[in-house]
């Protein structure tokens, strides 16, 4: 696989991560708590802005993480019947998106244990200082990890097999790419779009945005399958 | 005035405008809402709400949050609208 290839498939796993939704929602709810509680704009973009750094930083963490695990194991040579069982989860989970993903309700709530969901409410509601959203940020990326394990599984997949400086490239890609949505949110916010107006968006597209991260992920999958084990098996013949 | 909590765990407690005031008022700022708009809003939201409990003695914290959004949606739909959106946005 040469370099654009990588990148592009990086590039790819990055979007279907970013079309996750629990940060977003965690960064609505903060951006509305901080705005109802009186605090000033400026606090609101420094919230938000630790919020997104904490979530860059966990992304970037957890993508270099299972990178190093998987060079540690297999070294630069992955062996297929690896390749073969990431595209079995990139596969399934799409497959679990599609049925799971958001609860059957009104509303943005999506499928990941109650308990966490409502630890990450009361963490929100009582968010004042840049350290705490930073936190927060960090959590948030752990609570959606059932779900993001399939994107940064397949992207650590892919870096590895490049040269050093690539996988810095593909690093920094990767979490710039995942952090998308949380800056249009964060934009949108800034330039005084009501958080509302965000809301009732997101509301009325989750349909949409479940369906193309799944989609996305089977699309991931029937490429790095064709790529890594299809077109080698037949150049073997 | 007794208001049973939503998921049954934990004690009733006796209802409190303020409370309720404060949450209104903190909703309608969110979107925007002038603090003095937002003031009256949140006033005129709780004597409606306190008005509906007088007929109803016991009721659970969900029944209030219910019909606050209720009459929030009067005066501030999108105040209402992210009002009944908090427990639901996670």
């Amino acid at each position: 696989m040469d370099i654009p290839v990588s990148l592009a498939i990086i590039a790819l796993a990055a979007l279907v991560h970013a079309s996750f939704q629990l940060s977003v929602s965690v960064l609505t709810l903060l951006s509305a708590h901080t705005l109802g509680s009186k605090r000033s704009h400026a606090k609101l973009l420094r919230l938000s802005i630790s919020f997104i750094f904490g979530t860059g930083l966990m992304t970037m963490l957890l993508l270099s993480f299972i990178s190093l695990l998987l060079i540690s194991l297999f070294g630069n040579e992955t062996p297929q019947i690896v390749w073969a069982a990431v595209c079995g989860l990139l596969v399934g989970v799409a497959i679990s998106i599609w049925l799971f993903y958001y609860q059957r309700e009104e509303g943005t709530m999506i499928w990941i244990p109650r308990y966490f969901a409502k630890y990450l409410t009361k963490r929100t509601e009582s968010t004042n200082l840049s350290a705490e959203a930073f936190g927060l940020g960090l959590s948030s990326v752990i609570g959606e990890l059932l779900f993001i394990v399939a994107p940064l599984t397949i992207s650590a997949l892919v870096l590895i097999q490049l040269p050093t400086l690539w996988q810095i490239v593909g690093i920094i890609i990767y979490t710039k790419i995942s952090l998308i949505s949380l800056f249009t949110v964060w934009a949108s916010i800034s330039s005084g779009h009501k958080i509302s107006r965000i809301q009732q968006w997101r509301e009325k597209n989750k349909y949409f945005l479940q369906f193309t991260a799944g989609a996305g992920l089977i699309v991931l999958a029937l490429f790095v399958y064709v790529n890594e084990i299809l077109v080698s098996t037949v150049g073997q013949l | 005035m007794n208001i049973i909590k939503s998921n049954g765990k934990r004690q009733a407690e006796h209802f409190e405008r303020k409370k309720l005031h404060t949450s209104i008022v903190a909703v309608c700022l969110s979107v925007s809402t002038p603090d003095g708009q937002a003031e009256t809003t949140a006033h005129t939201v709780c004597d409606a709400v306190v008005a509906w409990l007088q007929t109803h003695p016991e009721v659970t914290s969900h029944d209030i949050r219910t019909i606050a959004a209720k009459h929030l949606k009067i005066y501030n739909p999108e105040a209402a609208y992210l009002y009944e959106q908090h427990h639901i946005t996670i």
